[in-house]
C-alpha cells in the first residue's frame, strides 16, 4: 500500500491530503486546475519545503514525524508538465543521468529493449534541442524510469502537446504503464485520461481529497465533484467477445453483460482486454422495454442510488446492470414524471460507448 | 619601448588581475547561488553592499581599507599582534582591495546566470538522485558556462583598470605594488608621453580584445542556452 497523509501551508492555499492506494497500477489524481494536484505531487517528491505528515511507499518511509528524506534520497521518478530535460546533455546522457547515480541496479533492465519500447532508439545521439514535444516527454519518462523509482509521479504530461501528438502519447502511455510494475501517480484534469489510464482514482478539490479508491468505486459514488458535473461517466472493463453481427463488435464485460459497439477496426482482436467509457448523459432510462429503437444497447437495470439534489436541472442516477455499475444523467422533470426511485427496475438505453483501448 | 619598471608593472598587474579573478570566482559562486535562491530580507542588504564599489569613488574604498589595515588600524593591529605581515602597501593588500572593488563584476553575472537557469533543472536532477554538490557540478556549472566566462572576463578586465584603490592601499612601490595604471600616471606626471602612450595603448587594446571575446562568445553560446 501507499499511504499518504500530508499537510502543507502555503501563502495561497492549504494542502491537506490523506489517502491510501495499492502500490501497483496507475492512480489518477483528478481535479480542477488550481486544486493543488501539482503541489501534492511536488510534496510527495520532496520538492515542497514545509510539508509535514506521513508518506509511506510500500513500507519505505519518506516522511514522518521524525524524519524527512531529501529529494535525492527518495526513490521517486518525476515527469514534469514540461519535460525539463538537461539541455547540455544528449538524449542518451539524459536517459542515463539517474541510472548512473543508482547505488545498485536491482532489476535486470535490458536497455536496448527499453529504448525500443520507449521509441527513442533513433534519437539517442541527438541533442535535446531538436526533439518534438512528444519525443521529449518520452525521453523524460524514460529518464525517470531508468532510475528505478519506487513510485513514478507524472504531472499532466500531455497538456503541453498538440492534439495529434497527445493521442499518440496517450496510447503509448496506456501500453507503457501496463508493462511496468511500478506504481504511477498520474495528475490530470482530463476525464478521458482518467478513463483510459487509471486503475485507482483520487479526487481533489480545494487542496483536499474528496474521494479515493478503485476507479469503478470512485466513479460510482454519485456525490463527488466528478459525477455531479457534466463530465460524469462510468468505466466498464471487458473483452472483445465476438463479431458475428455485421459492422458491430461485441464487448463482454467482466460481469457478463454484452454491449454492441460500432466496429472498432484493428483494435478489435478477439479476446483483447478493453475498457469502455460510457458518459452519464449518454444513458437514458425507460420504464418499459422500448421497441424499434435505433439504440443498440438496451439493458434491464435497477436503480441502486440517486443524487439527492438536482444539479443544473439534472440528477445522477446509479444503475445496477447485472452487477455492473452505470451512471445515468436524467432531467429532474423526468425523475418526477417517471417517479424514479431507489430499487425501481428500469431499462437503460446506452446511446454510445467509447472503446478506450 | 617598455622600461624594466614598466614590464614589472605589467607583470604585477596581470598577476593581480589573475589572482583576484580566481579568488572572486571561488567566493562569488556560493554568494551568487545564495543570492539567486534566497528569499531572506538580508538579500537586498548584501546586494547593496556588493554593488557599492560601482558608485563609490575608488579612493573612498581605498581610504577605509588603508585605515583598517594599517598597523594601527582595527584589523591591522590584530593582525600585527598575531604576527601576521601587514597588508597595507603589499601585494596581498592590493589583492584584498581588488577583490572588494571588482566583486560586483563577478557576482552579478553569476547571479543572473543562476537565476536564468531556474529551479527546474536542479529539481529534475535531485529527483534523479543527484545530491547538492553533484547537482552543481553536473547541471549548474555546464549550464552557466557563459555566466562564468562573463564573470571571469569582467572581473579580470576591471581589475586591470584599477587606480584609486590600489594607489591608496598599495602605495606606489615599483616592483611591488606599482600597477600599470599608476605607472602610466607616473609617466604622464614626468612628461614621458611616449612611454605613457605605449602602456596606455596596450591597455586599451587588451581591454578591447577581452570585451570582444565576451560579446562574440555571448552570441555563440546563446544558441545552446536553455529555451
Amino acid at each position: 500500500m501507499i499511504e499518504i497523509d500530508i499537510q502543507l501551508n502555503k501563502a495561497e492555499f492549504q494542502l491537506a491530503a490523506k489517502f491510501s492506494v495499492p502500490a501497483k497500477g496507475v492512480t489518477a489524481i483528478f481535479g480542477p486546475s488550481g486544486c493543488g494536484k501539482t503541489t501534492l505531487l511536488r510534496a510527495l517528491a520532496g520538492l515542497e519545503q514545509g510539508a509535514v505528515g506521513e508518506i509511506n511507499i510500500a513500507g519505505e518511509i519518506w516522511l514522518d514525524r521524525e524524519c524527512c528524506m531529501n529529494v535525492n534520497e527518495r526513490r521517486v521518478g518525476v515527469v514534469f508538465q514540461n519535460p525539463s530535460l538537461f539541455p547540455h546533455l544528449s538524449v542518451e546522457q539524459n536517459l542515463l543521468y539517474g541510472r548512473k547515480r543508482l547505488k545498485k541496479h536491482s532489476k535486470l533492465f535490458d536497455l536496448e529493449e527499453f529504448y525500443t519500447v520507449l521509441g527513442v532508439k533513433s534519437l539517442l545521439a541527438r541533442s535535446i534541442q531538436g526533439l518534438s514535444g512528444g519525443e521529449a516527454q518520452r525521453v523524460a519518462l524514460g529518464r525517470a524510469m531508468l532510475a528505478e523509482p519506487k513510485l513514478l509521479l507524472v504531472d499532466e504530461p500531455l497538456s503541453a502537446l498538440d492534439q495529434a501528438t497527445r493521442h499518440q502519447l496517450m496510447s503509448f502511455l496506456e501500453n507503457f504503464f501496463q508493462q511496468i510494475d511500478i506504481p504511477v501517480f498520474y495528475v490530470t484534469h482530463s476525464t478521458e485520461e482518467v478513463a483510459r489510464l487509471a486503475d485507482n482514482l483520487v479526487l481533489m478539490n480545494g487542496g483536499q481529497i474528496s474521494g479515493y479508491g478503485p476507479i469503478q468505486q470512485v466513479l460510482g459514488s454519485i456525490e463527488t465533484v466528478l459525477s455531479s458535473g457534466d463530465a460524469a461517466f462510468s468505466v466498464l472493463e471487458g473483452k472483445i467477445a465476438k463479431q458475428d453481427l455485421p459492422s458491430l463488435t461485441t464487448v463482454r464485460s467482466s460481469c457478463g453483460i454484452d454491449l454492441q459497439i460500432p466496429e472498432a477496426g484493428g483494435a478489435s482482436v478477439l479476446g483483447r482486454r478493453v475498457r469502455l467509457r460510457i458518459r452519464a448523459r449518454d444513458v437514458s432510462l425507460c420504464l418499459e422495454q422500448p421497441k424499434g429503437s435505433s439504440i443498440l444497447n438496451i439493458l434491464p437495470a435497477i436503480i441502486s442510488d440517486m443524487s439527492t439534489q438536482p444539479h443544473e436541472g439534472s440528477r445522477i442516477i446509479k444503475l445496477d446492470v447485472a452487477g455492473e455499475q452505470l451512471l445515468s444523467k436524467v432531467s429532474e422533470y423526468s425523475v418526477q414524471q417517471l417517479n424514479l426511485h431507489k430499487g425501481l427496475p428500469v431499462y437503460a438505453q446506452i446511446k454510445s460507448a467509447a472503446l478506450l483501448s | 619601448m617598455f622600461s624594466p619598471s614598466d614590464i614589472s608593472a605589467l607583470a604585477i598587474t596581470l598577476k593581480l588581475a589573475a589572482t583576484t579573478t580566481a579568488i572572486l570566482l571561488v567566493l562569488g559562486t556560493p554568494l551568487a547561488l545564495w543570492l539567486a535562491s534566497t528569499k531572506s530580507r538580508l538579500r537586498s542588504v548584501i546586494e547593496a553592499v556588493i554593488a557599492l564599489p560601482l558608485v563609490l569613488p575608488p579612493t573612498v574604498l581605498g581610504f577605509y581599507l588603508l585605515l583598517a589595515f594599517s598597523p594601527r588600524g582595527a584589523i591591522g593591529s590584530v593582525m600585527a599582534a598575531s604576527g601576521l605581515p601587514s597588508l597595507a602597501f603589499s601585494f596581498w593588500g592590493l589583492v584584498l582591495g581588488s577583490v572588494i572593488y571588482s566583486m560586483p563584476f563577478v557576482v552579478q553575472p553569476l547571479q543572473n546566470s543562476f537565476i536564468g537557469l531556474g529551479s527546474r533543472p536542479l529539481e529534475a536532477a535531485a529527483c534523479l538522485g543527484a545530491g547538492p554538490i553533484d547537482r552543481f557540478i553536473s547541471v549548474v556549472l555546464p549550464l552557466s558556462k557563459l555566466g562564468y566566462l562573463t564573470a571571469a572576463v569582467l572581473g579580470f578586465a576591471h581589475t586591470l583598470g584599477e587606480f584609486g584603490v590600489v594607489l591608496m592601499i598599495g602605495g606606489n612601490i615599483p616592483g611591488q605594488t606599482q600597477v600599470l595604471s599608476i605607472a602610466i600616471y607616473d609617466h604622464v606626471e614626468a612628461l614621458e608621453y611616449s612611454q605613457a602612450h605605449w602602456l596606455a595603448a596596450s591597455l586599451l587594446l587588451v581591454s578591447f580584445l577581452v570585451l570582444l571575446l565576451i560579446y562574440s562568445a555571448n552570441k555563440r553560446f546563446s544558441l545552446v542556452k536553455t529555451p
